[in-house]
This record gives structure tokens, C-alpha cells and sequence, in this order.
């Protein structure tokens, strides 16, 4: 099938799998900047904010204005672990001059979270550690992540049936 | 170009497949074929994945905060790129799938020709639009229709010959550097309205020279408002 193509044929194909991926990247980066997050949508991995968030819900982060309050959800990543994780603030120390800090606690959880932190420390600081506030979410749409990352050969194979449909078809 | 087989209802296989076979008759003609168009797409398209490209290695590499600031302006560019690069399409190439040009045979002059073609949606008629300049050196339009039928037999194969008959007859720029055809087409077109009486089915035995049209293709000669592009 790709044998007969002229080169600048072959070049269009290539070129539409090229924009398909990298319009679907420069999408998530423009989400990113509009944000401020580098991670403005994250799935919820563990059920620590039952009721409120399920296992697999899609959620929707936003990072500017930075004078996060109390009761609110915040994503945060902890120094060294690259996994997110959803908890609410409980309490704040500092804001206005001095860096703002916070602690957190799962609903689900018993205890706050000063066990999950780093070793040595024992709350977020606002602007390093938090990637963004929740302001929506859609549930259980984020599953199909879940399963992907704890099945990473169906990653493969979705990136390949991709390539292989839209390089072959010219619709 | 090789004989593929198609499946004869899918129209954009119909479609493909004879936008494939424009190019190859007219160059065979000695047509001048010109890939403005599409280097122009080429190049605004690989520019944005190219800008892409850059922007995830960068956040590959060096991460969010360092790369914050130069990934709003390749995102700006990126979508601006992809902005003319659609525009590209629609408003400039509009389903041309040819453009060239021709050292006239009579004239000595140089004559541009470009076509370009659409299908509506579950129709299986091939519509093109050409504008060519005559023999006085005028720009001329021509819109033109005919039904897949005339030029790909009921096993999916194109025919060559039908397709450029209808070509060489129906635009006088093709007509007079291609006279063969042209009296060719004349001639069956002749054999199809006289026997116009007895259509029905296209028997098998006779898929490999469909010159004799049957009514149904006689018909749509007339024009038809053109849809968007597809493909």
C-alpha cells in the first residue's frame, strides 16, 4: 500500500499521524500555560478522598492565584515520588509576605498527612509543591488511565493501532 | 500506475484512486506538473511538528518551570501554523490535485491547467472544477461531472481509457494535446446516445473495455454545485 505512493505523497500521510499527535500535545501544553499547571488534568488514583473523589474520577486543576484556603482540594507532588496525590488543606501557616504553607489530610484518611511528605518535612509549600487547585471533575472517565498504567503494554498497542489506521487511511 | 483492485462502494476509494490518476495522464502528456501547493503545505506542516517536536524534548529534558515561558510561544506559533496550514486547505488548495502547465501545441504559448475534485457525500459521481487558458490565452472555468462508473469496471479496477476519453473531450486544453482521445470519446459518446434505448446491467465480459456507456452515465454531464473538500 505505501509502496506506490509518490514521496510527496508518503510525506502528506506522515504528516497527518505528525499533526494528529503533536496537535494533541501542543493541546495539553496550551492547557498547561493557560493553567499555570503542568499537570492541569490528573485521575485520581486512590479512594483517601471517598466520598468526594472516586478511584478513577478525571479532575480538573488550576494554579494561578496562589492564596489557597482552607477546605480546599489540592494536588500536590512530594520531593523524590512522582505519583500526585489529592488531599484537602486542613491548615495554613504564613501567606502574605512569608511563603504560604500548607497541610493536608485525605477525607478517608485517619491521620494528616505529614507521613506521606518527605522525610523531614512537615507540610507543602505553596508555590513549589502544589501543582494546582481542583475547580472541576468528571467521574470515572479517568479508568481507562488507570488500566493503561497498570497495564503498560496497552499503551503500545493503542499507539501503534494510531499510526497504523492514519497512515493507512486518506478519508 | 499499478491496477489496484477497490472496493467500488466507497466512495472515497472511487475518489482517491482516480485523484491518483489525473496527475499520471496529464503528465504523460507532457503537462508540466507544478508542487507548490503542496510544498507549501508540506513545509507550514512540518514546521509546526517540527516546533512540537522541540517543545517536548525541551520538557522532556529540562522539565516545566525552566521550559514555562518558551512553551506559551510554541504553542502560539504551533497553532498558528496549524491555522494557515488549514487555511492552506480549504482557502488556497481547495481539492486541487492538479496544477501544471503545458507549452501549447498550436499557440506556442505556455497554458496553465489545474483541476480540482470533490464528491458529495454517498454519491458516487467525480466532480471537477478546471480552470485552463484557451487557445486566446483567456482564463477558463469548467465544471464538469461524471459517474465512477464510466471508468472503473464492476471488479473494482480502474480504466484508463474511458477517464482520459472523457477528459481529452470534455476540456479543449486536453482535447488538443491529446486529439486521439478526444475523437475516441467523441465516438463512443456518439454509440452511447444511440443506443441509449437498451441499457441495464454491465455484462462481465465486457468490464475491461467499458467504453460503451450506459444511460445512467450519459446523464449527468450537466454540473453540480460543488460540496467541500474532502480527504
Amino acid at each position: 500500500m505505501l509502496g506506490g505512493l509518490q514521496p510527496r505523497q508518503l510525506l502528506t500521510q506522515l504528516l497527518n499521524f505528525a499533526l494528529v499527535l503533536s496537535t494533541a500535545f501542543m493541546l495539553w501544553k496550551g492547557l498547561s500555560v493557560a493553567t499555570d499547571s503542568p499537570s492541569p488534568i490528573v485521575v485520581v488514583l486512590s479512594g483517601s478522598m471517598e466520598p468526594a473523589f472516586q478511584r478513577g474520577d478525571l479532575l480538573f486543576l488550576w494554579n494561578r492565584g496562589q492564596d489557597t484556603q482552607v477546605g480546599e482540594i489540592v494536588v500536590y507532588n512530594v520531593k523524590g515520588k512522582d505519583i500526585p496525590i489529592v488531599h484537602r488543606v486542613v491548615r495554613r501557616y504564613g501567606g502574605g509576605d512569608e511563603p504560604l504553607q500548607l497541610l493536608t489530610k485525605g477525607d478517608n484518611n485517619l491521620a494528616d498527612d505529614t507521613e506521606l511528605y518527605a522525610r523531614g518535612q512537615d507540610y507543602l509549600t505553596r508555590s513549589t509543591d502544589i501543582i494546582g487547585s481542583v475547580i472541576g471533575y468528571v467521574p470515572f472517565v479517568g479508568y481507562v488511565t488507570i488500566l493503561l498504567s497498570e497495564h503498560p503494554w496497552l499503551k503500545t498497542v493503542l499507539l501503534g493501532l494510531m499510526g497504523v489506521m492514519v497512515v493507512l487511511q486518506r478519508e | 500506475m499499478a491496477a489496484t483492485k477497490i472496493a467500488v462502494y466507497s466512495i472515497s476509494d472511487l475518489k482517491n484512486t482516480t485523484d491518483d490518476a489525473l496527475p499520471n495522464y496529464l503528465t504523460s502528456l507532457k503537462f508540466k506538473q507544478s508542487h507548490f501547493l503542496t510544498d507549501v503545505r508540506l513545509a507550514l506542516g512540518y514546521s509546526a511538528v517540527v516546533i512540537a517536536a522541540i517543545t517536548f524534548y525541551a520538557d522532556y529534558k529540562l522539565g516545566w518551570d525552566k521550559t514555562k515561558y518558551w512553551t506559551f510561544w510554541a504553542v502560539l506559533v504551533y497553532f498558528t501554523l496549524n491555522g494557515a496550514l488549514t487555511f492552506w486547505i480549504w482557502g488556497v488548495e481547495k481539492g486541487k490535485v492538479f496544477a501544471g502547465q503545458i507549452d501549447h501545441p498550436k499557440v506556442g504559448r505556455k497554458s496553465p491547467l489545474s483541476i480540482a475534485s470533490s464528491v458529495a457525500k454517498h454519491t458516487p459521481i467525480y466532480n471537477i472544477t478546471v480552470e485552463y487558458s484557451n487557445s486566446k490565452g483567456e482564463t477558463k472555468t469548467l465544471k464538469l461531472s461524471s459517474p465512477f462508473t464510466r471508468w472503473f469496471d464492476v471488479n473494482g479496477f480502474f480504466v484508463a481509457k474511458p477517464f482520459q476519453q472523457w477528459l481529452a473531450l470534455e476540456i479543449p486544453l486536453i482535447g488538443q494535446v491529446d486529439p486521439k482521445n478526444k475523437d475516441d470519446g467523441a465516438k463512443s459518446a456518439a454509440s452511447a446516445n444511440g443506443e441509449s434505448e437498451v441499457d441495464g446491467p454491465v455484462e462481465d465480459e465486457k468490464y475491461d473495455t467499458p467504453k460503451k456507456s450506459t444511460s445512467s452515465d450519459a446523464a449527468p454531464t450537466s454540473t453540480r454545485s460543488r460540496r467541500g473538500k474532502r480527504g
